[in-house]
């Protein structure tokens, strides 16, 4: 099922998804908007965020594929003195391919790692995920 | 028809009870009755809480860092009100936002200022800060009032509430 949806209306459904989970008003909700510092998000609102979308988009988004942070919080391998390690960087790469995160990895601080978490890159995400169904 | 108000009953007191069980401020080390209040909490790796958030990396989550700034303003309603109400909830929450993470072995200041403080409802703006960095803001408004409001026979539990929280008072204050 080809989907021509342009980025724009993606971004507007994004966009609605944000202020019905988070509560916050539209003009908030800007692509370079993180969720966590900007929208107010915390762990909770992440299940959330991803069923609303698997609604809107009518895609299925697996556990732990739009927000990582729940493995590589959990797993030692991948986080040690609070930055990510090799490993956990390249579960990070592999998990967010939609995402560029070479500033990041210069220095993996995981208290950075929700600076990642944009409205654009909910937006890449579900782009990506269109046109692959 | 009884037991269905028995039933009520039984859910407010367990919501009572949770609430109460709730104490994420440490100490109150500024007021300035009906204007603003500061109050400090550390974390400590004790907190059950943090085994599973996360277990790699502890940090205090948001929802708890909210509930220290709503926290920090019930006590400024408090004292501003002298105790008149039992029940103070959150009623509204704007603009949260969450910094950075905070983590065991750290404490953060709330600061918080009343925009309006009336009978029944108070707005407030907070901030919380550790080590000079910011950690959570948020604007929101509380709603306070008596049980006995919607039904006199409630009147014990509101003593009974106002009661414990004025002892607690005595344990927070500075």
């Amino acid at each position: 099922m080809a989907m021509t949806i342009s980025r724009e209306q993606v971004l507007e459904q994004v966009r609605t998804v944000m202020v019905d989970a988070l509560g916050v008003d539209d003009n908030e909700v800007k692509p370079e908007a993180t969720l966590m510092g900007d929208l107010g998000a915390e762990s909770i609102d992440f299940l959330d965020i991803v069923f609303r979308l698997e609604k809107t988009f009518g895609i299925k988004i697996p556990r732990e594929e739009l927000f990582p942070a729940e493995t590589l919080m959990n797993n030692p391998e991948f986080v040690s003195n609070g930055k990510l390690t090799e490993k956990g960087l390249n579960e990070l790469k592999a998990k967010m391919p939609h995402t560029d995160i070479s500033e990041f990895a210069k220095n993996p601080d995981i208290g950075k790692l929700p600076d990642l978490f944009t409205v654009g890159m909910i937006v890449n995400f579900v782009e990506s995920r269109l046109k692959a169904a | 028809m009884k037991e269905q108000k028995m039933l009520e009953n039984l859910r407010l007191m367990t919501t009572i009870a949770a609430i109460m069980r709730f104490i994420l401020i440490d100490k109150v080390v500024e007021i300035e009755t009906g204007r603003r209040i500061k109050a400090v909490k550390g974390v400590t790796l004790a907190e059950e809480y943090l085994a599973d958030h996360f277990p790699t990396f502890p940090v205090l989550p948001g929802v708890l860092l909210l509930e220290g700034l709503i926290e920090s303003a019930s006590w400024l309603v408090r004292t501003t009100e002298n105790f008149a109400h039992s029940m103070i909830l959150l009623e509204e929450a704007r603009n949260v936002k969450y910094k950075s993470f905070l983590a065991p072995g750290a404490q953060i200041e709330y600061t918080v200022e009343a925009k309006t403080i009336e009978e029944n409802v108070s707005s407030f703006s907070g901030t919380g800060v550790s080590n000079g960095e910011q950690i959570v803001e948020a604007r929101f408004g509380l709603r306070h009032f008596n049980l006995a409001d919607k039904d006199s026979t409630m009147a014990a539990v509101d003593a009974k509430i106002i009661g414990e929280m004025k002892k607690r008072w005595e344990l927070l204050k500075k």
